[in-house]
């Protein structure tokens, strides 16, 4: 009976479709695209009606039209909706074009989606089209400035650089302060994947961006999660704010290919005013000096030494394939960037699958996404650390201009001959990343449906560092002998993940909610090897000795070990017959000599080595609630257990909850008001970044291997690494806050507006051990201290011109942060200011009732009669009510297109922090001059006496604001005929770093030099890698 | 169809529960690359044999440091200041600081060694505990190092927190008197000699022995009235220091061949695992000085005050062979007794005037300038070549069969010396109202200085000052003979006769981690 029933009722719409067809009523066909190609799944309906239908997988369809004088309405999620009156026509053909306004857009969240509109968390997402152009090393590149509150600052404009991102505010007194990086669903380790580089006798410099490995081609967009509602489904990692980075998908629609292809072309937008050759010896005489005896009877620019106009160059290749029950998009990558210090490069090499597949009626999706990458860098002798020598970039400053830029040139005085330096250094890293997800999707039932996901990332990473025997002027037993560094490092993180989702829709209400589990581990091993006294002076083949002869012994080698290492000489310990003594962790034999072969062409080797992992498991849990498409609800709850805390604390606790009303949808508000919604929100997210490797249990290790200047090595004893400390838990950080997003005239103004207060408890902190203790600091929780950001985001784009052929538009935003630390009992030094006769010298300190960064300095007030220093309250530092921490961040960015040309200007601004010149301190002091370095013009006209010291001060403390014109660029579409080979073809000149804005007197004023290893350091300017300026020139070709 | 439907449904949750469940884990990590202690009460150090040795390197690594332990014993005197030169060696003010006593509770050089003193202390405590089951004479070693480290907490700051290797991490320190301190420091001491070792003039006094332990409790109780406000034992010091003369050490003849690493009748504890003799070597030396392992050449930091250099006999102008020098004021290579074989134009004890470079020429400073180190300097407004500079150990030539070159960074530092004990004994039997002269001129006869008449206490700390410049005892003795607040050139004013200044500060942060600390007066 039922059965014949629902038979009838299927038979009446053919009756009646067949009757109408009789009756000579109007079908309608057409093909729906868009500007890459067709368009399956959008929908058709004829306005006023609930006559419609859906392309099919080729963009084609079929509409019956029930009116003679109808008007079909085309509209796809993310495009604008189209509507064309039919008048008579048998054939519509349409392209859709894509929605510019982000309210509709689709925002990637935590294990989910959701559009703008329906959002109840302060999320931002940046898609393809709004990246930012031209050299683009990392993925945050492309998103600089784009976003209210959001502060991503370069920290030196070597390629491939660190990039320091602050979400809301700074929270951390740790060193990372970075939000959670997620790519395609997997959650990426915290820190690094290569060890930080090092050269020898110079100093060590922090690792390189760790998401250089991700091609920014790749990217289809980038999400923000800024407040807790958002973030807490991340739970113990969200406290920083999440990026959610999502990659391109192949898309529906006929075979495609793309090629982008970039050159570019760089300079150091800045360079010193330093004294000439000339000007040395006329100032040096004028001063008292004898000149002759600083004449050396050459003239070296040394900047010209160092820097370099470089060049760029970036090929992409991408295949889109989508059939009917899926679609592949592979695409590989090759870019070669060169900075413009010398020795600076980074090449990529990536190949890139994603793959969906639907099997069982679309029951059951499959999905793949992985890349492979292999980036190769070299970096500079530079060092943040360097002491009184400085680096490559402070030495060059400081050489004499008269001295030989010949490398062998070594009457320097104990200082370096930068030539010298650069010639006779190398430092390479190589680094080989595969990261893959595997999904599987099952619709289980109408309303529920499963996920299970495992997620892959490995990364083996190859550092090298090797100065020669040439070497001159530096220690470490350098000179003669030659010294090197081999770190091999291979991290992975595994991530097994389930997740279920339940949705039922009624008349007015919507439920989604989702359960999850997640289990992450995180291993870690590494060598760290280092070798002097080499037979070559070849910097290749100094690596290649280096890094077999690691290999070599160990291969030798039964049985576990920490450590091995073999010597001119060994200190301490019985040395037996062997030549190779074997450090071990088990019961027996702890220190082993034994005998092995070692290389001949490397006089001294000393290895350590790690392997460790940690394990981080969570439950999680979300419901969306929605009534009458106005109230939307959101909770959500995660539980995170990590290895990283002591046993009775191992499991944090986030909750979240947000409210939004989406006023639009109440009668009360005029139509033209197109967007409005109050949102409001609060919850706890939690942070462990920076604690590292079992510091709550008691872990005994050998005390870590060197080689001294004469090539011997000490046998190192065994000592505790840290405490157990039961009590170490989850730092925590509450956080709430309240929003509008708002739109007029279907959005051509719109904005939004946002409040937040987070306040960080049970800060994690590296404090100082009371002692007697194992270790001089400890981390610990300090459940009183507070560290508060609060603040407000605001941003307004307008569409100002919205013609056929002309468009202009501009989106603003800026944010205002107020940072401060409560009850904190102590002080500490922090800032490191590095240079001659500064070593121990800091300018920052840690201290209650200031914001992070706070500079605690000498109060100069100029040189008295003799040229000495003067300095407010005898001389004694103190906090100057200034920080390194912007308390203003803004971006500006505006497009136009006309007919086939499109212009895009993008400035970002940061204000109210103060940057430390260090580089001035260290260097541009006439005191550095009497001692025979070089320095500005200006530094000899101060009044500064040739015997002052130069300790650190509010001299060299400067307003850091800027504004500067980040981006500039023009693109122009190749007009194409139907029969060209070619579907787009866009010509593309983008100038970055363009007009620089500032006060400061330094280079730039957005550096950070990584000054030493405590507490973060932030703002101090020391022979920073200047950032270029660079004129780009791409193509894009899809056919 | 269906039944696929089906199967795959079963299939898919199947393996759903699967990654649930299977990959739930208890969050304990294992020892993969450390030894993890299964409990977390401390059950005895690990690996004693290779605890011990970190206490010792970890000790050593203090002493060769130019920082923090030999800073605050040395540039706190009248022997030695590192003069601001301009922009270098201004350091944010840290060594003047030192030097003229205007230290404030956050110095960074204070803080660094109460950690590593302390530190070092812990770790000899928890291999002392019984459940680690050491060895009678690990346990002595141990107890030894930790005297040593604990005496120079209670000698920098008054008293010394005490933590037992049982007590949790999170707990507090308790923290001993002055009188508890050395009560504890002298029966650990005396436990030790019975426990160590008897170990005579050779390579193995690396290690604690009977005669180290003696020495450092002879050095105790000889200050033992600043601790406890008694006087000494004087009849005890002198028997302490029998015995170690007992043992075979003695006076040695060759003034600054003692200082280099061969077996000597003089080093009754030293240094080998520790590359601190560079720092001894190169911290005064010009930037234009260097030897064959060190093309950087020298620090230029710290020198000496013209006062301190003319105890010294000898020409007061210059220090030249010839100059009517005393042995140990040394000497200074010039144009024909340079060489680059042996001594490549680098000095021996105190260089004052021009330098020269190992093949004899004359050397300039880094503006030009005859470099020529001058008695006149200015602690905060020095140039390149003020300051006589101090340097006793030496740059050696490579040993026998080692292709040439030098041995600027090699181990063997003297923590505790025979002409020390000596001194000593002489101090006691003086202060105990016998007549040291005797045994004063027999050391100084043996350094080619001549006698003296009659030796008074002033006489005694200047020959302390002459035989042990640089081996870390300046400050103690100031202190000792109630010298350490008098007046000296670069002094500030406000600190000359300040008692307060005879102890350090307790840092600050320090202060905030342990509640039972009080601040010395003062701070």
């Amino acid at each position: 009976m039922k059965n014949n029933l629902l038979k009838k009722f299927l038979i009446l719409p053919v009756f009646l479709l067949t009757v109408g067809m009789m009756y000579g009523q109007t079908v309608v066909k057409g093909v729906v695209s868009d500007s890459s190609g067709t368009l399956p799944g959008v929908s058709v309906v004829e306005k006023g009606s609930t006559n419609g239908t859906q392309t099919d997988f080729n963009g084609s369809y079929s509409i019956t039209l029930k009116s003679s004088n109808a008007t079909l309405v085309f509209s796809y999620l993310g495009y604008k909706t189209q509507e064309v009156a039919v008048d008579g026509k048998n054939t519509i053909n349409v392209t859709l074009v894509e929605d510019s306004t982000q309210l509709d857009e689709i925002v990637v969240i935590g294990y989910g989606t959701t559009t703008v509109k329906d959002a109840t968390g302060a999320v931002t997402s940046v898609s393809a089209a709004e990246f930012n152009k031209g050299v683009i090393t990392s993925p945050e590149q492309l998103i600089q400035g784009k976003t209210a509150g959001v502060q991503i600052t370069q920290t030196s404009g070597e390629p491939g650089a660190g990039v320091n991102i602050r979400i809301r505010g700074t929270n951390s007194v740790r060193a990372n302060n970075n939000p959670l990086f997620v790519v395609d669903g997997i959650p990426l380790a915290e820190g690094s994947n290569t060890a930080g580089t090092d050269v020898p006798g110079v100093g060590a410099n922090p690792s390189k961006n760790p998401l250089i490995f991700l091609n920014p081609n790749d990217i289809e967009s980038i999400s923000i999660l800024k407040d807790a509602s958002a973030t807490a489904i991340y739970g113990s990692r969200g406290a920083n704010g999440v990026v959610i980075i999502t990659t391109k998908s192949g898309k529906a629609g006929k075979d495609s290919f793309e090629y982008t292809s970039q050159f570019s072309f760089s300079n150091p937008a800045k360079t010193f005013d330093l004294l000439t050759a000339q000007e040395y010896l006329s100032e040096s005489a004028r001063l008292g000096f004898n000149a002759n005896d600083r004449d050396f009877g050459n003239i070296t620019d040394w900047q010209d030494v160092i820097y370099r106009n470089s060049t760029s160059v970036t090929q992409n290749f991408a295949y889109n394939k989508g059939y009917k029950s899926g679609s592949l998009r592979a695409s590989m990558g090759l870019s070669n960037q060169q900075g413009i210090v010398e020795k600076s490069q980074l090449k990529r090499f990536d190949l890139r699958l994603n793959w969906q597949q639907r099997l069982l009626k679309d029951k059951l999706k499959l999905t793949f996404q992985g890349t492979i990458s292999d980036v190769d860098d070299q970096t500079p002798p530079l060092a943040g650390t360097a002491g009184f020598q400085g680096d490559l970039i402070g030495s060059a400053y400081a050489a004499n201009p008269t001295w030989s830029s010949d490398p062998t040139f070594d009457n320097t005085g104990g200082l370096i001959n930068p030539a010298n330096l650069l010639a006779n250094t190398q430092n390479t890293t190589d680094t080989n990343r595969l990261l893959f997800s595997l999904g599987a999707d099952y619709q289980l039932t109408e309303n529920i449906s499963a996920n299970v996901k495992f997620g892959y990332d490995k990364s083996n990473a190859d550092t090298r560092g090797v100065s020669n025997s040439n070497i001159v002027a530096i220690g470490g037993g350098i000179q003669g002998n030659g010294r090197g560094t081999y770190n091999d490092f291979e991290f992975t993180n595994s991530l097994l993940e389930a997740t279920m989702n339940y949705k039922k829709s009624t008349k007015n209400s919507t439920l989604d909610v989702l359960l999850g589990f997640s289990y992450q581990k995180f291993d870690r091993k590494g060598t760290n090897a280092q070798g002097w006294g080499f037979n070559t002076t070849d910097l290749d083949a100094m690596g290649n000795v280096l890094s077999s002869a690691t290999n070599s012994v160990a291969s030798q080698i039964t049985g576990d070990y920490q450590q091995f290492a073999y010597a001119t000489a060994f200190q301490g310990g019985n040395i037996g017959a062997g030549n190779v003594f074997v450090t071990r962790l088990q019961d027996g034999l702890p220190i082993d000599f034994v005998n092995l072969t070692t290389p001949s062409d490397l006089r001294a080797l000393a290895v350590d080595t790690f392997d460790n992992y940690d394990e981080l498991q969570s439950f999680f849990a979300r419901v969306n609630y929605s009534l009458f498409d106005k109230y939307l609800l959101t909770a959500t709850f995660r539980a995170d257990g990590s290895t990283a805390f002591g046993a009775g604390n191992q499991y944090g606790y986030f909750p979240s909850g947000a409210f939004a009303w989406k006023l639009t949808e109440e009668d009360f508000i005029p139509d033209n008001v197109s967007t409005l919604k109050l949102r409001i929100n609060a919850g706890l997210t939690g942070n462990q970044e920076g604690v590292g490797y079992g510091n709550a249990v008691r872990r005994t290790r050998f005390n870590g291997i060197g080689i001294n200047e004469a090539g011997e090595v000490v046998v190192p004893g065994t000592g505790v690494v840290a405490f157990e400390n039961q009590d170490l838990k989850w730092e925590s950080t509450f956080q709430y806050g309240a929003g509008i997003d708002f739109g007029f005239n279907n959005d051509r103004l719109r904005g939004t507006f946002d409040y937040y207060n987070k306040s960080t408890r049970d800060l994690l902190f590296l404090i100082q051990s009371a002692q007697p203790a194992i270790q001089p600091f400890q981390f610990q929780n300090l459940p009183d201290s507070k560290i508060i950001n609060r603040g407000i985001e605001f941003a307004l784009g307008y569409d100002f011109v919205q013609g056929d052929e002309f468009t202009w538009d501009a989106d603003f935003n800026i944010a205002y942060n107020y940072n401060n630390v409560e009850s904190l009992s102590g002080e500490y030094i922090s800032g490191a200011i590095n240079g001659q006769g500064l070593s121990g010298a800091f300018a920052q300190n840690l201290a209650q009732g200031q914001p992070l960064f706070s500079w605690y300095v000498r109060d100069f007030r100029g040189f008295d009669a003799q040229g000495q220093p003067v300095y407010r309250n005898g001389g004694d530092p103190l906090f100057v009510g200034k920080s390194a921490l912007p308390t203003i961040t803004g971006g500006l960015s505006t497009s136009a297109t006309y007919k086939n040309w499109s212009f895009n200007a993008y400035f970002t601004g940061q204000f109210g922090h103060y940057i430390y010149n260090a580089t001035q301190n260290a260097f541009f002091t006439a005191g550095s001059f009497a001692s025979g370095r070089n320095v500005l013009a200006s530094t000899l006209t101060s009044g500064e006496s040739l015997n002052a010291a130069a300790d650190p001060s509010t001299r060299f403390l400067e307003k850091g604001d800027f504004v500067r014109l980040q981006t500039l660029s023009a693109s122009y579409n190749v007009p194409m005929k139907e029969s060209s080979w070619f579907d787009s073809v866009q010509l593309t000149l983008t100038g970055q770093n363009l007009l620089l804005f500032t006060g400061y007197s330094g280079l730039d004023p957005e550096v950070s030099s990584r000054t030493d290893g405590g507490l973060p350091t932030l703002g101090i300017d020391y022979g920073a890698f200047p950032n270029p300026r660079t004129f780009t020139f791409g193509i894009n070709a899809k056919f | 169809m269906k039944n696929l439907f089906t199967r795959m449904r079963k299939l898919f949750l199947a393996m759903f529960a699967m990654v649930t469940v299977l990959s739930c884990t208890d969050l304990t990590i294992e020892g993969t690359d450390s030894l993890l202690q299964e409990t977390p009460e401390f059950t005895g150090v690990e690996d004693v044999a290779g605890s011990l040795t970190s206490v010792y390197q970890a000790t050593y690594g203090m002493l060769g440091d130019q920082a923090n332990f030999f800073a605050l014993n040395e540039v706190t005197t009248d022997e030695t200041l590192v003069p601001t030169r301009g922009t270098d060696w201004s350091d944010n003010g840290i060594w003047r600081q030192l030097h003229n006593h205007t230290w404030k509770q956050d110095h960074g050089f204070i803080l660094t060694t109460w950690n590593q003193l302390n530190g070092n202390a812990y770790r000899a405590t928890e291999i002392i505990d019984p459940l680690s089951q050491a060895s009678a004479q690990q346990a002595a070693e141990a107890k030894f190092l930790r005297a040593f480290n604990m005496y120079f907490v209670l000698d920098f700051w008054g008293v010394a927190p005490f933590r037992n290797a049982t007590d949790p991490g999170s707990s507090i320190p308790t923290v001993l008197s002055s009188q508890e301190a050395y009560d504890f420091i002298v029966q650990d001491l005396n436990e030790a000699i019975s426990d160590l070792p008897a170990v005579g003039p050779s390579a193995a006094t690396s290690r604690a022995s009977k005669s180290a332990a003696r020495y450092l409790l002879a050095k105790v109780m000889l200050n033992s009235e600043r601790y406890t406000g008694a006087a000494p034992n004087y009849g005890q010091i002198i028997s302490l220091i029998d015995g170690i003369t007992g043992e075979g050490y003695a006076l040695a003849a060759d003034y600054f061949n003692i200082f280099n690493p061969a077996v000597d009748t003089e080093t009754i504890w030293y240094a080998n695992e520790s590359l601190g003799i560079g720092n001894r070597i190169w911290n005064g030396l010009h930037y234009n000085m260097t030897t064959p392992d060190n093309g950087g050449g020298g620090w230029n930091g710290f020198s000496t005050l013209a006062e301190f250099y003319d105890l010294f006999e000898g020409d007061a102008n210059q220090n030249y062979m010839g100059s009517n020098q005393e042995e140990r004021r040394g000497w200074v290579p010039d144009a024909t007794t340079a060489d680059n074989t042996s001594n490549w134009g680098i000095g021996y004890g105190f260089l004052q005037g021009q330098q020269y470079s190992g093949s004899g020429a004359a050397l300039t400073d880094r503006s030009g300038n005859p470099l020529s180190f001058t008695k006149d300097l200015s602690l905060t407004n020095s140039n390149e070549t003020n300051g006589i500079r101090i340097i006793k150990y030496h740059p050696n030539p490579m040993p026998p069969g080692v292709a040439g070159g030098s041995q600027s960074f090699r181990a063997h530092e003297i923590i505790f010396r025979y002409a020390d004990a000596f001194l000593m004994k002489a101090e006691a039997t003086l202060r105990n109202g016998g007549d040291a002269t005797a045994m004063v001129n027999q050391l100084r006869a043996l350094r080619g200085a001549s006698a003296l008449a009659n030796v008074s206490l002033q006489d005694m700390i200047d020959e302390r000052g002459r035989e042990l410049y640089y081996e870390f005892w300046r400050r103690n003795d100031l202190l000792r003979f109630g010298q350490f607040t008098k007046d000296w050139e670069y002094k500030d004013p406000s600190a000359i006769g300040d008692a307060n200044r005879r102890l350090f500060p307790i840092p600050l942060a320090a202060l905030v981690s342990n509640p039972n600390l009080e601040q010395n007066p003062g701070y």
